[in-house]
This record gives structure tokens, C-alpha cells and sequence, in this order.
């Protein structure tokens, strides 16, 4: 039959290619941006964080908000970019995957419907959400593993736009089990901009350029009392300390880490080493270079256009953990987990405990499943097993299971097709789906 | 409240009793701490810096001096001619709500208890009452609340520095 479109369509990211296939054509940011040279919003061509523009105070516009399709039109605008130009596929002969966040709004599935039929002319439409894609993708890869022989898992997804933590049981997501936090990497990159602002240069605008801060620097803490000590620590004994330097729009157009080891340091402090002994050790190894970096480091700070983050690297992936500590009032993310395997039967606590799966591109900061593991054991009772598997691409997770999903023979029959929407109309067709 | 007056013989601490109603209070009251407080967490989700501003079409800009020149032409012709008013209001039905908008047209609220919806997935406020505090100005532990404005900070040092840039500066 014809071709499969399989597109995650994200908050952040959009990741969209042909079924069946192991990777996504295209992962372009879900967003019209205008730079300060330009009058007009532009489409992005490709991660905006492999081009060499200059994306200095770019302004955004996202059709997607809290995870959920609130601007139509400029989706439609953004889809149209991406299958004439990018994709070439025409949508009147082909058949599309598409995710949704779970517990879509009746109007928002709606106007998705009107957008996928009606403007797109689609051949037939699935809707899927990720948690259940994930949960595919994850059992076909161990076919003898937990996942796929209890067939149920734990999915925590931790995207640009919310938490979810999503009990799934044959495939399907149990809905009354899922529970949501607030918080996802949108959140995190405004929180980083609003600290760094406070505390040094004025980096409101720059979300593309925060972004990439909290991609290169941030990292969760598995003691924070321990590594608050240590960010406090002057000169070379902190080892959080590192620097960022801005875009100057003349010698260079993208921001860079001043100095990239320096940034990996925070590595050492593994949880058996205590910080001064760390310390010392790697004090003695690069003992010579110190003279070299701190005479460096005095001659470019005469351009002023860079900032030093010390306890903000650990800090702001800390409040998925603690939301409690931003003033929200929500449980963190072991608190959410536990929650959403009580909310099951049973009989499922031990297997769910045991099959947790992170995906999403939050859970990239390193050492999450290590902290993640340390704040749930206390909370699992003693006789169930823990174990946390990441993904290992979490951010192509969801569109791998998509593209398997699609190259199963039963998709045909799974999905809507243009003739039954315009029998049917939307919510009626929605019903198939299980939401 | 009910759940006190529905079963008397509750044992309850009477200190959480006290504790309870004012933090409702607080929760409830439209004072400018705890909206500050609110307003600094709307602002996450926000896509540009600043007061997110709901912006018309691209090309509403390009088109204003035409519609200006159709807009004396009419005038000029004696036809009813657009008011403001009725501008304002076209372009707010053209222009994209929110998701909080939508959610409230959505009226979740009026599904049954057992009905999974947006509203009943979100997690809930945590177990334990206890937040750890970091200073607002350098980020480490704080011991101290200004009184003034209820930010936190940790030494003498930070305190100076937050009534000199941030206390109460937002909020009236």
C-alpha cells in the first residue's frame, strides 16, 4: 500500500520520516524563528543548534503550548514546509502516524482532524501517544526481556513540555494511571535564563543560546547537599565553576563552552570518592595547566560578553525532582512515578517497578537515572526490584516505535481513513483509538 | 474543612489545624506575594521573553498602510465603515488562544470523578510539606525570608543585594 509518514510531532522537536525506516529523515525544531537580520519568521532547515547563523535575540512562535496544538495555522504552516520541502511526499497518497499528547483537549483533536484531512488531504490518519510507542519500540528490541515477556512497562517521559509518568499494559496505555508533572525542558531553559539574568548578563531573548547552555552544562546532582559545598568552594577547587561565552556576532556567531574539560569535571565526584580527596587528586594532574588557564581566562574577560555557572549547573534539572522548591505545588518525579503504579492493579507494582523505561530529551542531563534510582528506592517497598532503562537515543525513541508500528502488517487496519472521517466526523473516528 | 466537622473523633494535631486554613487563605488571597509567585511560574511556559503578546499575522504588518488606503476609499464612498471595536474583536477571534483557554472551554471539570482527563492526570501536590529554600540572589542554602517581599536569601551580603535590585520591584 502506499507510504507512511510517521511524524512525532513534539513541542520541541519534530522528528518526521517514512515508516519503517531506523531513523527520521528530518528533526527540525517545531518553530518559526526570526533572527534579528530578518523582517519574516523563517522556517528552520535543520537543529538550530548545527547551523551557523546567527541566532541572537531570535524571536519564537511555537504552535504547540504546554504540549498541546494551540495554534492551527501555524502548524499547518510549518507541516506544509516540511513534506513539500523536506519530506516530498504528497499527502493525498500517503498514510500518517502522528503523536499526540495524551489527554488531548476534544478541540484540539478536533482541529488536528481538519488539519490532517482537510488541509493535507491525508489518505488515513493513526493517532498515537508516545508512552505506548515506546513501550513497542523497547519490547522488540529484548524480545526476552522483561518488557516485552510481562508485557507492561513503566514510561517516564520527560520531554520539552511536561512530564508524564505512563503505566503501559498491552500496548496501551493505561490512562487512569498516568500522571503529569508541570515541568519539561521549556521550563528549565526559561528557569536558566531567569538565573543567569539575575546573577549576570541579560540572556531573556536568547532562547536558542540557553538552550544550548543547558544542553552542554547542566547535569543532575545525586547529592546536592555534597555539591552545594563544592560549588561554594573559590578558585580551582570548584569544580562546578565553568564558563560560557557569548556570541559577539563578529568572530564567532554561536556560543561555546571557554573550557570544555573544565566543564566534564563534575564527573569525578562519584558517590564513593569524597570531594576533597577528588580534588586533590586532580589538582596534582593538572597542576601546570591552572597557570596557563587562569592567565587565559584574566586576558578575555576584558570583552565581557561571557558568564560563569556554578550551582545553576546542578540546580535547574534539580526542580523535575523537587518542584516544590520552585513554589509549585506538585510531587517530584519519584513521588509522580510511585503514584502512577499505585493508581494499577496489584500484581502489576512489582513488574512496573522493574520495567521503568525514561525517555525524552530531558532525561539526557547526565547521571538522571542514577539520582532518579536514589530518590525511589526509599519509596518502593523492600521486596520489589528497581531498575530504570534509558533509551538510547531518547529523543528518537517515540518516532522508532512509530516507524515499527507502521511497518506492522495490522496498521492498515488500525487506522482512520479519509472516507470514514468524512462519514463519521471527527469524534466518532477519535473513538478507534482507545483515548 | 469537611472532613473535620463530618468525623469528630478525628484525632488531629491541632497545630496543622492552624497552620491549614492560612495557608488556604494565602493560596486563595489575591495579595501581590503569592501572584508574584504564580506570575513567576506562567512565566516558564512562555516562548519569548517578556509579556507574551499575542502577535496578528505576518502579514497584518505589510497590509496596514493598504488597509488604511481601503479604509479612506470607504469612507470616502459613505460605507459602513470598521470600528476599532469591531476590529479588536476580529482579530481576537482570529488570533490563537491559549492552552488555559481552551482547557477552560473543555469544562473538564463537569466530567465524573472516574472519567482520566487532563485535570486528574496531574500528580498533586507532594507528600512532605518540606521545601528546601535557595537563596534568590546567589543560589545556595537560605536561612533568611525578607520580610518585605518573601524572597530568600542567605547572608547579609545577598540581602543587601536583593533590596538594592529585586525586593518588591516586580511586584507593585
Amino acid at each position: 500500500m502506499s507510504n507512511v509518514v510517521v511524524l512525532d510531532n513534539g513541542g520541541g522537536l519534530l522528528k518526521a520520516g517514512q515508516g519503517g525506516e531506523r531513523n527520521p529523515a528530518v528533526v527540525i525544531p517545531n518553530c518559526l524563528y526570526r533572527p534579528l537580520t530578518s523582517k519574516k519568521f523563517l522556517h528552520p532547515t535543520t537543529t538550530l543548534s548545527s547551523t551557523t547563523e546567527d541566532l541572537t535575540s531570535a524571536a519564537i512562535r511555537r504552535p504547540i503550548d504546554r504540549g498541546y496544538l494551540i495554534n492551527p495555522d501555524l502548524q499547518r504552516d510549518i507541516w506544509s514546509h516540511l513534506f513539500t520541502s523536506l519530506l516530498h511526499v504528497t499527502p493525498s497518497s500517503s498514510s500518517l502516524l502522528l503523536t499526540e499528547a495524551l489527554f488531548s483537549l476534544p478541540s484540539i483533536q478536533r482541529s488536528t482532524d481538519e488539519l490532517v484531512f482537510e488541509d493535507f488531504g491525508f489518505n488515513s490518519l493513526y493517532v498515537a501517544d508516545s508512552p505506548s510507542l515506546v513501550h513497542l519500540y523497547e519490547a522488540s528490541r529484548r524480545p526476552y526481556g522483561l518488557v516485552s515477556e510481562a508485557q507492561c512497562s513503566l514510561v517516564v517521559d520527560c520531554g520539552f513540555s511536561f512530564t508524564h509518568a505512563a503505566p503501559v499494559f498491552q500496548n496501551f496505555t493505561v490512562n487512569y494511571g498516568v500522571k503529569r508533572i508541570d515541568l519539561g525542558g521549556k521550563a528549565l531553559t526559561n528557569y536558566l535564563k531567569e538565573l543567569v539574568s539575575y546573577r549576570s548578563v541579560n540572556v531573556m531573548d536568547e532562547t536558542f543560546i540557553m538552550d544550548d547552555v543547558k544542553e552542554k552544562l547542566c547535569f543532575v546532582s545525586v547529592d546536592v547537599e555534597r555539591d552545594l559545598q563544592v560549588a561554594r568552594k573559590r578558585g580551582n577547587d570548584n569544580l562546578f565553576r565553568c564558563t560560557y561565552v557569548l556570541p559577539d556576532g563578529v568572530t564567532h556567531t554561536k556560543g561555546y563552552v571557554k573550557d570544555p574539560e573544565a566543564a566534564q569535571r563534575h564527573r569525578i565526584l562519584t558517590d564513593g570518592a569524597t570531594p576533597s580527596r577528588a580534588v586533590e587528586t586532580k589538582k596534582e594532574t593538572d597542576h601546570l595547566e591552572v597557570m596557563e588557564k587562569s592567565e587565559e581566562r584574566k586576558r578575555v574577560d576584558l570583552t565581557k560578553n561571557e558568564f560563569d555557572l556554578t550551582n545553576e549547573r546542578f540546580l535547574v534539572p534539580e526542580m523535575i525532582f523537587q518542584p516544590a522548591d520552585l513554589g509549585m505545588n506538585e510531587a517530584g518525579l519519584a513521588e509522580c512515578i510511585v503514584r502512577a503504579v499505585n493508581a494499577c492493579h496489584p500484581c502489576l507494582h512489582p513488574v512496573l517497578f522493574q520495567s521503568i523505561i525514561l525517555t525524552g530529551g530531558s532525561t539526557l542531563f547526565p547521571r538522571f537515572a542514577e539520582r532518579l534510582e536514589k530518590d525511589l528506592r526509599p519509596l518502593v517497598p523492600d521486596d520489589y526490584q528497581v531498575k530504570i532503562t534509558t533509551q538510547e537515543d531518547p529523543i528518537l525513541g517515540v518516532w522508532r516505535g512509530g516507524s515499527l508500528l507502521a511497518s506492522s502488517p495490522e496498521y492498515e487496519s488500525m487506522c482512520v481513513t479519509k472516507a470514514e472521517y468524512e462519514e463519521l466526523g471527527s469524534a466518532r473516528c477519535r473513538r478507534r483509538f482507545f483515548h | 474543612m469537611d472532613d473535620e466537622n463530618s468525623n469528630p473523633f478525628r484525632r488531629m494535631s491541632s497545630r496543622t489545624r492552624k497552620v491549614a486554613p492560612k495557608m488556604a487563605a494565602a493560596l486563595a488571597s489575591s495579595d501581590n506575594r503569592t501572584q508574584a509567585a504564580l506570575a513567576r511560574l506562567e512565566a516558564l511556559e512562555n516562548d519569548n521573553a517578556g509579556i507574551e503578546t499575542i502577535e496578528p499575522n505576518d502579514d497584518d504588518e505589510a497590509s496596514l498602510d493598504d488597509d488604511d488606503q481601503a479604509y479612506m476609499q470607504k469612507r470616502s464612498k459613505g460605507t459602513k465603515r470598521k470600528t476599532r471595536q469591531a476590529k479588536a474583536l476580529e482579530n481576537a477571534r482570529k488570533a490563537p488562544r491559549t492552552f488555559l483557554e481552551l482547557l477552560h472551554e473543555a469544562n473538564l471539570e463537569s466530567l465524573p470523578a472516574h472519567v482520566p482527563s487532563y485535570l486528574r492526570a496531574a500528580v498533586g501536590p507532594p507528600s512532605s510539606t518540606s521545601r528546601r529554600h535557595f537563596c534568590s540572589v546567589c543560589g545556595f542554602t537560605a536561612n533568611y525570608t525578607c520580610v518585605t517581599c518573601g524572597m530568600r536569601f542567605c547572608s547579609g551580603r545577598c540581602q543587601n543585594i536583593h533590596n538594592d535590585t529585586r525586593c518588591m520591584k516586580f511586584v507593585a
